[in-house]
């Protein structure tokens, strides 16, 4: 009786001076009082006061009490009483949180709630036994059983995913929990399978295959949709998961028609007119970047081409499309939404031409009313727009006019002189106001952007190279060309001319004509040769990435040169590389550019990756040419220098064995797909031929 | 494009037995004879039509190592229809079939219907299982039967659309509970039971008969 009433104090903490009993001992008689009663009422009294002390003396419960508390989930497994408070108890000692009034804190990042997660899944069937209790309906068994699971994910995920799988029905059994009706625990349980599905595709699927896709939007749409409250986010950064890099559930998104459910999502009301603050609530704009980014995942770049663009149809047909453009022309959208959004749509009409000329077909509710494009762009070149909305301006535009041949012409034409029109404001008026404003920015942005309507188009870049502007009244007009090989002599700012010789890249590659002209031009080579052969300021990255793009474009212009100007012709110019910049310096130059972090980091992906202002320099379309010409460039200076030393022997008109490997490889790839596509047809008549029987 | 139906398959069977090329044979009609080692499991869906109504497939084509068993047996519970495929030029891949069927029987629910596929019956200078003797398991154990080859073709649209029908029977029968999609089944959108033209009368018949019955 003593004994009892002593340990009943201490519980208490009704504390007797003398002879105090130390928390320890507290703990290790209640554990041995756990294990060994016979009754189940004593039992639950040793858990209750157990658990009263988990916070406190959480490493002498823990320590001492894991293999009583993991017993009692074992054997008492029909008193919802006791299982609770055990669980209760593990979840205190294995929180990932220091307590406040924890004796030994061992500093704020302890890892004591790790390590007994640790000891805890050791015996593999401690975590089936709470699976197992996810069960019990009883609220005060349910509940403290995920939030333990969520504890042990939290310390441990890796181990704990490999636990779940293996455990039978493990996924299953969590799903079931996102239809209990008391909110709390379908909330917990929304945040425990974020949890499980992070990195781990076989969770994804099971979870998807336990029609997750249905449960989620019934959830969204009983918690408001994108009006809703953080469970809405909660549902979709679950969806996100599911979705992100996992083809196999994509595919079952698409085929399940779930895309087309995304839809009505971003019918964002109207009634922002009153007042847009109200309707823009931080939760709002957080369910939105959510939203987005669910359907950047499903036609994310790096995707599967077929799926993406399948995709994509589905996206302008059920409507998304329609409501993406709308959010982009609606008034009082807060920037980042708006910046979000713009990354998106160039994701949805990315390469797929009817998407693409829906979009250029979208209107602006402006006065005039003007091409949703142009309002873009406008934005583009504007220096008092957000630097990633700038981005996404440019990123949406090489999305526009990503293998959009038409796209491209139609840019080029708004440069040309027309008739006798009123022209109104246009793509290429715009790039080129942008082109020459005092902003390096805009400089840079403007070069680039008009160098994608370039891109594996030889008639645009003769086009191109007929546009005349008007400078000064009284003077000769001079061509794009010329004004660009002035401004980048004009020893502007390194941002404007980086633009400018992606320009001219993009310009003279593959493109006898422009090459000629580049060459024509007073003094272009001069001030390449010169800027090349400098050896100053070799340690900052924009000067060697501008000594870089010049060896490029000198390359380009031994590579494509028709010979048809006497004093650069091929070989003139290798021997020009040799004497005035030497051939090694020349090919560490070329070279040097793949080099560099921000090369790779641009090549990546076709977005741009830069966060600030100074750190654009590179362009993603940019970098994969001078991937694939790089080689042949170093090869066609190193032939004809070679060939300049075999005894000054007079050029003669050699077969260009590079180009004739490029052609092989041209042939090559068409026949492959004439094969394919021979083999398509056989399939589609064979199928045609069943379906007439 | 609307469905009248949707039912949820799962493709189980040793590694090897051409689970995969079978799935790529239905959905997309082409065979490729190199084919990777699934992971876990891969998803594939077609459209069918059964008595004139839309039907649309959602495939899991699972891993048939011993390792991803466990996960495996995640899929038996919400699947509607199983194909239980072996490779009649690989006797051991029938004799484990009795361990996929007992582990098919305890996850699923027991309305699940199992076609029996004998695969790679283009090779028929290497079988080394009698087309009998899948006969006799299936009739055994109450499976339907097969021999398909996902190479050429044959009889890989019926094994898909023959398990449908089973599943499109047991439903005008009144077996499946179709509201519940624990069991790999879902009605149509445009087919919910208060369209007048919907199946579900049918099945409300059934179910009277069945009680008729017993």
């Amino acid at each position: 009786m003593e004994y009892f009433k002593s340990s009943l104090k201490s519980v208490l903490g009704s504390a007797s001076v003398e002879n105090e009993p130390s928390g320890a001992d507290t703990v290790e008689r209640l554990v041995d009082r756990l294990q060994s009663s016979t009754l189940l009422n004593d039992r639950r009294d040793a858990c209750r006061a157990l658990k009263a002390l988990s916070r406190t003396y959480r490493v002498e419960v823990g320590a001492q009490g894991m293999d009583a508390l993991r017993q009692i989930l074992e054997m008492d497994r029909t008193d919802c009483e006791i299982i609770g408070l055990a669980l209760d108890t593990l979840c205190n000692i294995t929180s990932p949180k220091t307590f406040d009034e924890e004796v030994d804190k061992h500093g704020p990042n302890n890892k004591v709630g790790e390590q007994f997660t640790e000891i805890f899944i050791k015996n593999a069937d401690s975590v089936g036994l709470v699976l197992a209790l996810l069960e019990e309906f009883e609220f005060k068994v349910r509940w403290p059983a995920i939030k333990l699971l969520m504890h042990l994910s939290t310390n441990r995920l890796k181990d704990i995913q490999e636990i779940i799988l293996v455990s039978p029905m493990g996924v299953s059994k969590l799903m079931d929990l996102l239809g209990d009706s008391r909110e709390v625990i379908r909330n917990d349980v929304l945040l425990l399978l974020i949890q499980l599905t992070k990195g781990n595709a076989n969770i994804q699927k099971i979870v998807a295959f336990e029609n997750a896709f249905d449960r989620i939007f019934d959830v969204i749409a009983q918690e408001g949709n994108v009006e809703g409250g953080i469970v809405v986010e909660d549902c979709l950064l679950l969806m996100l998961n599911l979705l992100r890099g996992n083809i196999s559930n994509q595919n079952f998104f698409k085929e399940g028609s779930y895309i087309q459910k995304l839809t009505p999502m971003f019918q964002i009301s109207s009634e922002h007119d009153d007042n847009p603050l109200s309707t823009w609530s931080p939760q709002k704009v957080s369910n939105v970047h959510c939203m987005v980014q669910v359907i950047r995942a499903l036609v994310a770049p790096s995707g599967p081409a077929q799926a993406v663009s399948n995709c994509q149809r589905i996206m302008r047909a059920c409507g998304l499309l329609q409501a993406l453009c709308n959010i982009l022309m609606a008034s009082g959208v807060p920037a980042d939404v708006l910046t979000e959004t713009i990354n998106t749509v160039a994701e949805v009409i990315r390469g797929n031409s009817s998407n693409q000329e829906f979009l250029a077909e979208v209107m602006a509710p402006s006065n005039p009313p003007r091409p949703a494009i142009v309002v873009l762009l406008m934005s583009m070149v504007n220096e008092k727009q957000s630097f990633a909305l700038r981005c996404s301006v440019l990123y949406c535009f090489q999305c526009f006019l990503y293998k959009n041949e038409m796209g491209q012409s139609q840019l080029i034409q708004t440069l040309l002189p027309q008739g006798n029109e009123v022209p109104s404001l246009t793509t290429g008026q715009l790039l080129c106001g942008g082109l020459f404003s005092s902003d390096s920015l805009s400089n840079w942005f403007s070069a680039v952007a008009l160098s994608y309507a370039l891109i594996e188009d030889n008639t645009q870049k003769e086009q191109l190279l007929r546009v005349l502007l008007a400078t000064n009244i009284g003077k000769p007009p001079v061509t794009l060309m010329q004004q660009c090989v002035m401004l980048l002599q004009q020893g502007s700012k390194a941002q404007c001319k980086l633009g400018l010789l992606i320009l001219l890249c993009r310009w003279t590659a593959h493109c006898l004509a422009a090459v000629k002209s580049f060459l024509l031009i007073d003094s272009s080579i001069a001030y390449l040769t010169a800027l090349l052969s400098s050896q100053e300021n070799n340690d900052d990255l924009q000067e060697t990435l501008l000594q870089s793009m010049c060896a490029m474009l000198i390359g380009l212009c031994v590579h494509f040169n028709d010979n048809s100007i006497s004093n650069y012709t091929k070989e003139k110019l290798c021997n020009l590389i040799e004497n005035r910049i030497g051939l090694e310096r020349f090919q560490d130059a070329i070279g040097g550019l793949a080099r560099h972090e921000v090369y790779s980091r641009t090549l990546k992906h076709p977005q741009p990756s830069a966060k600030n202002p100074s750190e654009l320099l590179l362009d993603h379309e940019f970098c994969r040419l001078s991937k694939t010409l790089e080689g042949v460039i170093i090869k066609s200076v190193l032939d004809g220098s070679s060939l300049h030393q075999k005894n000054e022997i007079a050029t003669p008109i050699l077969p260009d064995s590079v180009l004739i490997t490029q052609y092989k490889d041209v042939i090559r790839e068409q026949s492959s797909q004439i094969q394919k596509l021979n083999q398509l047809t056989e399939s589609l008549v064979k199928e045609k031929n069943e379906l007439e029987v | 494009m609307s469905y009248a139906y949707l039912f949820k398959y799962i493709i189980i069977g040793d590694t090897g037995v051409g689970k995969s090329c079978l799935l790529l044979q239905f959905t997309d009609k082409r065979f490729q004879p190199v084919h990777d080692l699934t992971i876990g499991v891969e998803f594939g869906a077609r459209m069918i039509t059964i008595d004139g109504k839309p039907i649309k497939l959602q495939i899991w084509d699972t891993a048939g190592q011993e390792a991803f068993r466990s996960i495996t047996r995640s899929y038996y519970r919400g699947a509607a229809g199983a194909l239980l495929v072996y490779d009649i030029t690989r006797r051991e891949t029938f004799n484990h079939l009795t361990t996929w069927l007992e582990d098919a029987r305890q996850h699923s629910n027991s309305n699940m219907v199992i076609m029996l596929i004998g695969n790679k019956s283009d090779l028929d200078n290497r079988r080394e299982v009698r087309r009998e003797e899948g006969e006799a398991f299936a009739r055994e154990h109450g499976l339907v039967f097969m021999e398909t080859s996902a190479k050429t073709a044959i009889n890989v649209e019926d094994a898909f659309i023959n398990t449908a029908k089973v599943i499109y029977e047991k439903i005008q029968e009144g077996v499946f509970d179709i509201n519940n999609e624990a069991n790999g089944i879902k009605i149509g959108p445009q087919h919910s039971p208060t369209s007048p033209s919907g199946l579900t009368g049918t099945g409300g018949q059934g179910n009277t008969q069945g009680g008729g019955c017993c």
